[in-house]
């Protein structure tokens, strides 16, 4: 499922590997990649959320930024309860996981529920 | 009366009027229509014409349906393709497209379908799949192929074998989703070495056009090596790299995802142009069709005819040798 949106806006912040980066227009160009967490677009008063798996953001030095991302759902679709029961789940199997895989797997998947979390609370 | 059954049967009562062997006028009106014509008979029977008809407009039929399904088909994947474009914008307007890279590993990805009827969009590939092989096979350098779809397989299979390092069919059983492409990506980048991908496909520029097209993914060595040297990547410098990661990791997660969402793209656009294929030779088979049952309509009345023209001069010329 992709859409390609393309707007102007004042501000927009990408949740990076190093943490939450906010992009505004005249920002140098660099290549980050990002993790599981929230994008919000900062229009005006107008703030859209959404959640994003992971991907790419690419800032260019013309004050175009593209973010790339593999899957991106706007925070109201976002169920919070199964959220809760997942990551009730997954915390569980995490500590029972005997292989390696297994162990990487749920790893990753508390990883994006705890992103989920902050991001229906916050 | 009798004379009207067997006109009715397309039995020809003047065969042996007509010939020259002296045949039994009893035995020959019996004898199926295919021995007739093979005693030189000047027109074939309406039987065969008629069966003929029947499995003309039969496919004509098949063909117009098929035509419809095609078109419904691509109408549902025709949006998802031309948003799949906007995957790989961005990449190209960072790394840039250089089919012209010089590499010593190449790596061919033929995507073709699975089904045939579909015009010669399978053959166009599969030509340029070659051309691009023969171009990049030299003292230092080679290519393998990577086939995607039955068509490709069957036409590479022949002369290519031993070039040929995996071959993936039966894409689109499920429907085409990004998941699905990422985890082919994944498998082609971890089984086959390569220094360049290029990857061969029908672009889909409208229903009657589609342009074969060869996207260049390089891997992340050959994508610093050619930052280094300059030209379009030389700017990949000026980039910075956030991240606690180094560059060269960053670059092969990003020369990894750049090349999922090509393939994707890819594999979007050449199944609709399968299905665009599919249409236009479906329906200039039923046009076809349609004239040759035209045709075949315009024999069978002129055989009528010429088989009622006859039965009335054997009467008139009977019933005037009766008198005289």
């Amino acid at each position: 499922m992709f859409t390609i949106l393309s707007f102007k806006v004042d501000m927009v912040i990408v949740p990076a590997t190093t943490g939450q980066m906010g992009i505004l227009p005249g920002h140098t160009a660099s290549i980050s990649e990002l993790k599981p967490g929230v994008l919000s677009i900062h229009d005006g008063n107008d703030v859209k959320k959404y959640f994003v798996s992971s991907g790419f953001a690419f800032i260019h030095s013309n004050s175009v930024a593209d973010i790339m991302a593999a899957e991106a759902v706007p925070i109201e679709q976002v169920d919070p309860a199964s959220v809760q029961k997942q990551f009730t789940e997954f915390t569980q199997k995490l500590s029972s996981a005997s292989t390696d895989l297994e162990k990487a797997e749920a790893q990753i998947r508390v990883d994006v529920l705890v992103a989920l979390n902050s991001a229906l609370s916050g | 009366m009798a004379m009207a059954a067997l006109r009715r049967e397309g039995r020809r009562f003047a065969a042996p009027l007509i010939s020259n062997n002296p045949i039994n006028p009893l035995h020959s009106s019996f004898a199926p229509a295919k021995e007739q014509a093979l005693l030189g008979v000047r027109s074939i029977s309406t039987q065969i014409v008629r069966n003929r008809m029947k499995s003309v407009r039969n496919i004509q039929k098949i063909t117009k349906a098929m035509k419809m399904v095609a078109a419904s088909k691509l109408r549902a994947i025709q949006t998802r393709a031309e948003n799949s474009r906007g995957l790989w914008q961005p990449f190209t307007a960072l790394l840039g497209d250089t089919p012209s890279v010089d590499v010593k590993k190449n790596v061919i990805v033929t995507i073709s379908s699975d089904k045939g009827l579909c015009g010669g969009i399978n053959s166009t590939s599969v030509k340029i799949s070659r051309a691009l092989h023969k171009l990049n096979s030299g003292p230092d350098k080679e290519s393998k192929y990577v086939v995607l779809g039955e068509k490709a397989k069957a036409q590479l299979v022949r002369d290519s074998k031993k070039n040929i390092e995996l071959i993936l069919t039966e894409l689109q059983k499920n429907p085409l989703n990004y998941t699905q492409v990422s985890v082919l990506a994944d498998d082609i980048l971890k089984n086959v070495e390569n220094d360049a991908l290029r990857i061969v496909f029908n672009k889909f520029q409208s229903v009657v056009s589609f342009l074969p097209t060869t996207a260049t993914v390089l891997s992340p060595e050959v994508v610093e090596r050619e930052a280094e040297s300059g030209g379009k990547l030389g700017e990949l410098d000026s980039y910075e790299i956030e991240g606690g990661e180094t560059k060269s990791e960053i670059l092969q997660n990003l020369s990894e995802f750049q090349f999922s969402c090509v393939l994707f793209n890819a594999v979007l656009e050449n199944a609709c142009s399968e299905q665009g294929a599919r249409m236009s030779a479906m329906d200039s088979s039923s046009r076809n069709a349609g004239e040759m049952l035209d045709r075949l309509t315009l024999t069978y009345n002129r055989t009528r005819q010429a088989s009622i023209t006859t039965e009335l001069i054997e009467i008139i010329s009977g019933a005037s040798a009766l008198e005289g």
